[in-house]
């Protein structure tokens, strides 16, 4: 496993609905990568399809494996690289089942997928009318460490990050398409994931407008004391790629342990209090 | 939440990239040759005109000027000049009179003393010579509403509102009159009471009740789940006052969304299709 590796953030907008479209882009965006010797490389949420295409959703989505993701895992395959992205999953048991998915592949193929857990039905959002909750959160041992997936929304519940924290993920992966609206949210809540659970975080936004939604980008990675290793540009397509050393995190553990300092018996009393709200 | 004109701030060069990056991108998106507004010489078109041109170029917008003999103002068409020249824009001016003479005459129940019906005549009339040159040209149409005058329903259906987007549809009135200031709008044009130019003499003002800056605040408390005691109690209205804009509000739901059928099939327009926009 590396310790050390080089890590892009694909903040890339998207064409509503046209997959082949975004495919093409993906494989340019990773070509270009490698060329950065870029390790991983990890694209925004619904990067497959475009955040905004409503009922079209019912014609794109795929199964995992489906053709989509077979294209991905020979592009990570052919390129040596880790490539994260989103897109619709079509679950195999049913017709019109649909999750809204993040997707890891590496050099060896399909490592694992994470089904948003959080799907916002409110504002402009309208996810649970047209996908199924996911009921696991992610954790997947890789050459680069073990990675942990989350889905835009899911930043606002620390439960979900701590809980890949604790299956053992050095380095959580937050795919996003957030509109500028809440810009500032998700700039405080991506430094305190990271501070809280002692671990890397990078966040990858969309850009673009879709619908009138602007998509803000402002992708980043921070480190396990809430340092802001590299930052994308806001509104506009950008790559950045830099380097994560797992390393960092032995120091940020003994400096604010928080997982040392954790207290199980709360989840509890948190379990009961909620269902009572 | 407290109700006071600070909530109504709004970072103006922010807005102003987000308002010209939206106009730019549908522009593109579309494969428009250029954009076409209604220019009255009021602040909300003059604003929308300042904008259009910034994102895309003056050249490449049109400015309309389509006046008639009732409510014509000598200001608002020198107003619209202003702005053309300044911002460097194409532009026509068309006199509508003769065309709303026709419908007059031609219309067996017209009654020129219902200036409601009369005046809307004259909003429909300006949207179909706006589309005209629309269609003609390739031209996106671009809105000049507020949300001011959008929630209160204060527009003609099927006329004024009539555009391919609303840049500034999600601008209070007061936060237009801030943002037309920062894109250099003259002072005379932003101190002109606004108006439909519906009938002679008509200001918006006098015809829904309300200074702006009280509308303004009272709508923005209804937009945040406020209800009508603590937005008459915060800003030393009258409670009847709140309610009843809140009920203008409301009941004008059905000139902003539009397309009502009664559901008979498995997906219906208007109700349950959920499309992307072209």
């Amino acid at each position: 496993m590396k310790q050390k590796f080089r890590i892009t953030l694909a903040q890339i907008s998207c064409v509503q609905g046209a997959k082949a479209v975004n495919l093409k882009r993906i494989e340019e965006v990773v070509v270009k990568a490698k060329k950065l010797s870029s390790d991983i490389v990890i694209f925004p949420e619904l990067s497959l399809t475009g955040y905004v295409v409503r009922d079209q959703i019912y014609e794109l989505a795929e199964t995992i494996p489906g053709p989509s993701t077979n294209i991905i895992e020979n592009l990570a395959r052919k390129t040596k690289t880790h490539i994260v992205f989103g897109m619709p999953e079509l679950s195999e048991k049913t017709q019109a089942t649909i999750y809204n998915s993040a997707i890891l592949t590496g050099p060896n193929g399909f490592i694992g997928r994470y089904r948003k857990m959080h799907l916002p039905t409110h504002s402009v959002f309208e996810e649970k009318r047209y996908f199924r909750p996911g009921y696991q959160v992610a954790a997947f041992n890789t050459e680069l460490g073990k990675i942990g997936l989350i889905i835009c929304y899911d930043i606002f519940f620390p439960e979900i990050s701590r809980l890949t924290r604790l299956e053992g993920s050095q380095l959580i992966i937050c795919i996003s398409a957030s509109p500028g609206i809440r810009r500032a949210f998700f700039e405080t809540l991506i430094s305190a994931r990271a501070i809280e659970n002692t671990a890397f975080l990078a966040y990858v936004n969309l850009v673009g407008i879709e619908d009138g939604l602007q998509f803000w980008g402002g992708s980043r990675l921070v480190g396990p004391q809430g340092k802001v290793i590299a930052k994308a540009k806001y509104d506009e397509e950008d790559l950045v790629t830099c380097e994560i050393d797992y390393a960092d995190i032995r120091s940020a553990e003994t400096f604010v342990p928080t997982l040392k300092d954790l207290r199980p018996e709360l989840f509890e009393e948190l379990r009961k209090s909620a269902e009572r709200l | 939440m407290e109700l006071t004109s600070s909530v109504l701030d709004i970072d103006l060069r922010e807005v102003e990239t987000q308002i010209t990056r939206f106009i730019r991108e549908y522009f593109e998106k579309t494969g428009s040759e250029g954009i076409v507004l209604g220019l009255s010489g009021g602040i909300d078109s003059c604003t929308i005109a300042t904008l259009s041109a910034k994102a895309i170029g003056g050249r490449r917008v049109l400015g309309l000027m389509l006046p008639e003999r009732e409510t014509y103002r000598e200001d608002d068409v020198k107003h619209a000049q202003t702005i053309v020249r300044k911002f460097k824009l194409k532009s026509r001016l068309c006199d509508i009179t003769p065309v709303l003479e026709a419908f007059y005459g031609s219309i067996p129940i017209f009654e020129p003393s219902e200036k409601v019906s009369k005046g809307n005549i004259k909003a429909r009339t300006r949207m179909i010579y706006i589309y005209y040159y629309a269609n003609k040209s390739n031209l996106l149409v671009c809105g000049s509403s507020d949300k001011s005058e959008t929630m209160m329903g204060y527009f003609t259906k099927w006329g004024d509102v009539a555009a391919d987007i609303y840049p500034i549809m999600d601008l209070y009135k007061t936060q237009v009159q801030r943002l037309a200031q920062h894109m250099g709008v003259p002072e005379e044009i932003i101190m002109k009471p606004p108006s439909p130019a519906l009938w002679p003499g008509q200001t918006a003002e006098r015809e829904l009740g309300i200074k702006y800056e009280t509308l303004d605040l009272i709508l923005y408390g209804l937009e945040h789940f406020m209800t009508g005691k603590e937005i008459a109690e915060q800003l030393i209205v009258e409670e009847e006052l709140v309610n009843e804009i809140k009920l203008k509000w409301l009941s004008a739901e059905h000139k902003r969304r539009m397309l009502l059928t009664t559901k008979l099939a498995y997906r219906t327009v208007g109700a349950d299709f959920r499309l992307k926009r072209g």
